[in-house]
């Protein structure tokens, strides 16, 4: 059997199975300082006067800066981007001149012991002159509002419109038009390692080394390169092991540039590890859109036309390299979801309020449209009386119809949507489903099936930016393979690692397209100065943009170790066949030499090599798939609605997915298990709650509800192994999909178990408070009295 | 203050301050960065270990408190160089990603299937669901300990 | 998140740890199981001038009946009860509640007498204290006094204790035998603190209630006992409609406050639901 497709079991799991993985907080330095950090309690205030004297002065403390002290050390954050419409404005490392969300950074203490620094933090004293918080988008849209960034003369970060066709002009003729008001509040991350850093200065050679806990080494030794005039080339920034990433450490983050610029003044090295309190309230935080949409359908069900306008609550700041439009761009790119879509107009705007900024999170946007397609489809299906499923069945994207180009210029390469959809609905016993909801509904149980479909775009390459308009090229990767004179691989990565298993995945890519043993390959990755030039780990792009840099490497040291083996062997390169780290000749008779004497070789230099072949044996490549490819997945959950609690039970979720050619199946079906785990508190438990003054009301666990084992069900995964068309080996990107799908799966589940009682599923997650108000509060019928009736009106519209 | 205690079977004395967390005491002191440090507010159970043989979050109990006390901590679960059967049974089914949550988890489902031998799905997602872990969907680590509780059953 | 400083005292008896309160004359704080507390101090949202660490009391950790009673020691771990015979035997209801306290982890250090004094209103412990009528006894430098559940609670987070005296004991009468129990709770996530929860017991003889207790967590700043609704099911009987008239008068009786989880409609309007399982569910268990 292939090593690509086999379930290998993990090669890092013996370190984190034992305490012996290494994560930033893990690493001690010699002469090593700590940091804490003054947070503003204020939401949006001017700083009158810091006066740092006391924290300076207290014991264990070697330093104490603010945000003028900072200045002349390092260059504010500013996330550029040639977006026409898109304002960059400036982040400061410290507050400078005033704050914009409760938890930015004010001062930074360095001492002796992280609890002396906290101690020291105390003792800063700053006269704050509190002003106008603006608390939501529509209060930061409004005329008249307070400004966050003077300079750029309005909130409005930036506004963008896609259109196809004349989505108004179809609505006004359409059969069926159903719309609503759409809102998915804000959401955080919640890795469980939180955002740490330690920057060491090396004054002899002007060396600065960052490891951070990050997912994106390349682009912070870019940006901090920059930052603090250093030359990119003596800047090093290694991800060791990392604590979860699901894009909140896919930015630069203030505290970053702080303990390097603090590294480099005092000559020691200075680690920061965020706390809990630090991560709520300061790690990027994602979705928190408004969403109107109106979708249009023929009288058979045919999609005419979909319009939708999207107001983004982007946070105090644009982070780089994403800027402030990551998320919301995406919401208006995949609005139409994987459907035949003739008309359609998508507009976003993204405001600033005084809250911690948006950034890329898991599924990116399309978590946010993936619900309100999917939502609007089930509402149409309702309005005609027609089985949901058969609704998008008629819609999809047909094998035939690929390469398609959807309503927002994108282009699906291929996938199996219908199919997926199909195998879902047979795999989740669909209509038995339905029959026992049937049936529960005459017990007064409230059982509810809801689907989603969604495509994603993985593995983007350079045609399309990651980000649009960003100042950054994410289209491409690199791998270097070398095998060494004993014969064993090394293959390094400008990739990062946050738990996707890329030391066992990408070693099996090397191994089978190398031709050796799994257990002779050891990839190296997160580690700037180690790897050829990447950016790291975001965007479902690993498998596809690395897995093909790996490949094209792989190849090229195969082919020369084969032309050096043909030279020992004395034959002809076409008769021989490179398996398990040997080559052999073909009918050969057991004529065979060893990967290492190959090796041997190769080092030994001229004289046992062919004639005029340069000595070494390894290769570096790089890959850029252009447009990228499309994963798709269909996701079925089924929910038990206890209407007099409001609780919520998932008693069903099944994923039908399709992201290609699989690497190792334990991986793929990890991937989409976490990812649908997240789409569940999504959909049911987490949200960011600030209040009216901008103070987070969710700054602790007990406050922001992560699922636990009990709240997520037993999840089933299939896979449809349909090879990309367009990507090298044929891998398709799997880490965010299962995010995507489930909130939209989850929220129709609920939906579909209420619709007897007239309830629409418009906010998520749908807390149990939500559903109260739905249920009880808001002239829904009595579920108890009426059950019967409701029943029939099902079994007619079911008919 | 003193504080003088075993872990692993191996005895220790350091001194802190009395407000030092018991998890820190153990990372800096001891240099075991096997147990993290998740929220320090008892809800993640990243830094759970064994105190006296039972699980205890080590973020809110203070190094002084376990003055004379015996501690597991996930340095400590091999026997003779080998995986421990619950450790095996995570790398076997996946039950960790980042690995970040792993230790706590791990020295939990520990003290759990001490207490419940043989326990049913339900109970096992009940009993870890005293840690958080954000990457598995929680999957694999309920393959794992199924599969480890009939392993440590038998004899 | 690290703790302020502080001093530390870890006294072998109770009668030193009162002299070390005396000394600090209410700037020191009892550290039992610390579950609550040190979260607290880590936050710095709590900054005793000392931390009186009640955990090398041995004589303050045991389960003894005595009179009718079943005698806890405060520093009794939650988890120890949760696994005792007696407490299975005569005290189902507080077994049962304790398997809701946080998580395994959590109640391997919590203790019984933590859990009552913290006085979080959403905790199971405070509830089945006033739903079984229970007392504690504290110690202060005057002596020892007992105080009825009804008298403890004072409001969030705050006890009728004084700053010089110590919970020592908790009292809890034996449930009589064939008397029915449950606890009802809803939280949003499993482990967590309740949005609502109901401690009910119900002793019958046939249909008729000879006695009913409820009691809410989560339902108002203190644990409540919901007496008007007992007194329905003690006077109506144990039928359906006795019990919506109960679970009814339940939700009227409460004054739930509204926080990010959950309004205080929400939590009436749970209260009554709650009422209404926990007593058909206590009755399911009742024999008589």
């Amino acid at each position: 059997m292939s090593l690509i497709g086999a379930p290998v079991r993990r090669l890092e799991d013996a370190r984190l199975l034992t305490g012996h993985g290494r994560f930033v907080a893990d690493i001690v330095l010699p002469r090593m300082l700590h940091a804490a950090f003054l947070r503003s309690p204020h939401a949006h205030a001017r700083i009158h006067h810091l006066d740092l004297g006391r924290a300076r002065a207290a014991p264990g403390v070697s330093a104490c800066l603010g945000g003028q002290d900072l200045k002349p050390l390092a260059r504010p954050i500013r996330a550029e981007s040639r977006m026409k419409g898109y304002h960059a404005t400036d982040f400061p490392p410290l507050a400078v001149g005033k704050v914009r969300y409760a938890g930015e950074a004010v001062a930074a203490v360095v001492g002796e012991s992280r609890y002396a620094a906290e101690d020291a933090v105390e003792l800063i004293d700053v006269g704050w002159e509190p002003l106008a918080v603006v608390g939501s988008v529509e209060a930061a849209a409004r005329e008249g509002s307070p400004l966050l960034h003077e300079e750029a003369g309005t909130n409005v970060l930036l506004a963008r419109a896609f259109v196809q066709g004349d989505a108004e002009a179809a609505l006004s003729t359409a059969a069926v038009v159903v719309g609503d008001r759409f809102r998915f509040h804000r959401h955080a991350g919640v890795t469980m390692e939180n955002r740490a850093c330690l920057a060491d200065w090396d004054a002899g050679g002007g060396v600065l080394t960052l490891w951070s806990s990050t997912q994106v080494p390349g682009l912070l030794r870019d940006a901090l390169a920059e930052l603090l005039d250093v030359p990119a080339h003596r800047v090093r920034v290694v991800a060791p092991d990392v604590g979860g990433g699901f894009g909140v450490k896919s930015a630069l983050y203030p505290e970053e540039v702080t303990v390097c610029a603090l590294a480099r003044l005092l000559g020691r090295p200075v680690k920061w590890v965020g706390d809990r309190r630090e991560d709520l309230l300061t790690s990027t935080q994602a979705w928190d859109e408004l969403i109107d949409a109106r979708l249009g359908l023929a009288a058979d069900g045919t999609l005419s036309a979909l319009s939708a306008r999207v107001l983004a609550d982007v946070g105090a700041y644009s982070v780089h390299p994403w800027t402030a439009s990551i998320e919301v761009i995406q919401v208006i790119s995949f609005l139409p979801g994987p459907y035949r879509l003739p008309h359609y107009r998508g507009e976003a705007q993204g405001v600033a309020t005084n809250k911690a900024p948006m950034g890329p999170y898991r599924g990116v946007g399309r978590p946010v449209s993936t619900f309100v397609t999917e939502a609007l489809l089930d509402r149409a299906a309702r309005r005609l009386g027609m089985d949901p499923v058969e609704l998008r069945l008629k819609n999809l994207v047909r094998p035939d119809e690929f390469p398609y180009r959807s309503p927002s210029g994108v282009v699906w390469d291929g996938g199996s949507f219908v199919e997926s959809l199909e195998r879902a609905r047979e795999l989740a016993g669909y209509a038995q489903a339905r029959e026992e909801q049937r049936r529960a509904r005459e017990r007064k149980r409230w059982l509810g099936i809801g689907v989603a479909v969604y495509v994603e775009l993985t593995g983007v390459g350079s045609a399309i930016p990651a980000s649009p308009g960003a100042a950054i090229n994410t289209g491409t990767e690199g791998a270097t393979v070398r095998v060494d004179p004993g014969g064993t691989v090394t293959a390094t990565f400008g990739v990062a690692c946050h738990g996707q298993g890329h030391e066992t995945t990408l070693a099996q890519v090397v191994a089978a397209e190398v031709g050796t043993r799994l257990e002779d390959v050891r990839v190296i990755e997160g580690d700037t100065a180690a790897s050829p030039t990447g950016t790291g780990t975001y965007a479902s792009r690993t498998a596809v943009i690395a897995g093909g840099a790996a490949m094209l490497a792989s190849r090229a040291v195969k082919e020369k170790a084969l032309r050096i083996a043909a030279h020992q062997l004395e034959a002809s390169v076409e008769d021989l066949a490179l398996e398990d780290g040997r080559a052999s000749v073909r009918g050969g008779a057991g004529r065979s030499v060893t990967l290492r004497e190959i090796a041997a070789a190769a080092y030994a230099g001229a004289k046992r090599l062919p004639q005029g072949m340069e000595p070494g044996l390894e290769a570096t490549r790089f890959y850029d798939p252009y447009f990228g490819t499309a994963s798709n997945a269909s996701h079925v959950a089924v929910v038990e609605v206890d209407v007099e609690t409001c609780a919520v039970t998932l008693r069903r979720f099944v994923v039908v997915e399709d992201c290609g050619r699989i690497i190792n199946p334990l991986i793929v079906e990890g991937q989409a298990i976490g990812g649908v785990a997240q789409g569940v508190g999504a959909a049911l438990l987490e949200e960011v709650v600030y209040d009216g003054d901008g103070q987070l009301l969710t700054g602790t666990l007990m406050d922001y509800l992560v699922p636990t084992a009990s709240e997520v069900p037993a999840i089933e995964v299939h896979h449809l192994e349909r090879p990309s068309p367009t990507t090298l080996g044929g891998f398709k990107g799997v880490g965010e999909g299962g995010t995507i799908g489930a909130p939209a799966a989850v929220a129709n589940a609920i939906a579909d178990a209420l619709a007897p009682l007239g309830v629409e599923i418009t906010e998520l997650p749908v807390t149990p408070e939500r559903l109260f108000r739905l249920v009880h509060c808001s002239g829904a019928r009595e579920p108890a009295k009426t059950v019967g009736g409701l029943s029939q009106t099902r079994d007619e519209r079911d008919a | 203050m003193t504080v003088r205690l075993t872990v692993n079977g191996v005895r220790h004395e350091g001194r802190c301050e009395p407000r030092k967390l018991l998890v820190d005491f153990l990372r800096e002191d001891l240099g075991l960065t096997g147990t993290h440090v998740g929220c320090e507010h008892g809800i993640c159970g990243a830094c759970t270990i064994l105190v006296n043989g039972e699980a205890a979050r080590s973020c809110i109990m203070f190094a002084v408190q376990a003055d004379g006390a015996a501690l597991t901590t996930v340095e400590g679960l091999m026997r003779d160089g080998k995986l421990h059967p619950l450790q095996e049974a995570f790398r076997e089914h996946h039950g960790l990603q980042c690995g970040f949550c792993t230790p706590g988890m791990l020295l939990t489902a520990l003290d759990f299937l001490r207490t419940n031998p043989a326990p049913t799905e339900a109970e096992i997602r009940e009993g870890v669901s005293a840690v958080l872990c954000r990457c598995t969907g929680y999957h694999g680590i309920i393959k794992a300990v199924e599969a480890a509780a009939a392993q440590l059953r038998t004899p | 998140m690290k703790p302020p400083k502080f001093d530390y005292h870890a006294p072998a008896s109770v009668d030193e740890a009162l002299a070390l309160l005396g000394r600090y004359g209410g700037d020191a704080k009892l550290l039992a199981g610390g579950q609550s507390l040190v979260p607290l101090l880590n936050f710095r949202l709590s900054r005793p001038a000392a931390l009186v660490d009640l955990n090398r009391i041995a004589s303050l950790a045991y389960v003894r009946e005595h009179d009718g009673q079943v005698r806890l020691g405060a520093m009794t771990r939650q988890r120890t009860i949760e696994f005792d015979p007696l407490v299975a035997r005569k005290l189902p209801l507080l077994r049962e509640a304790t398997r809701w306290v946080g998580h395994l982890p959590i109640r391997t250090r919590g203790t019984i007498g933590g859990s009552i004094a913290h006085a979080d209103p959403s905790a199971e412990y405070p509830a089945v204290l006033t739903a079984l009528e229970g007392q504690v006894v504290a110690r202060g430098p005057k002596g020892e006094r007992v105080v009825t559940a009804g008298d403890l609670f004072r409001t969030y987070l705050t006890t009728s204790l004084e700053p010089d005296e110590i919970l020592v004991e908790v009292r809890l009468p034996a449930m009589p035998p064939g008397a029915g129990w449950a606890l009802e709770e809803f939280a949003r996530r499993h482990g967590d603190f309740a949005i609502i929860g109901i401690a009910a017991v119900i002793v019958r003889e046939g249909s008729r209630c000879t006695k009913a207790r409820l009691a809410t967590a989560g339902a108002g700043p203190v644990p409540l006992r919901l007496r008007a609704a007992e007194e329905i099911l003690e006077r109506d009987g144990l039928g359906d409609a006795a019990i919506e008239a109960a679970a009814r008068r339940a939700s009227e009786l409460v004054s739930p406050d509204a926080d990010i989880h959950a309004s205080a409609e929400y939590r009436r309007h749970l209260t009554g639901v709650l009422t209404k399982r926990a007593i058909k569910r206590a009755l399911g268990v009742a024999r008589g």
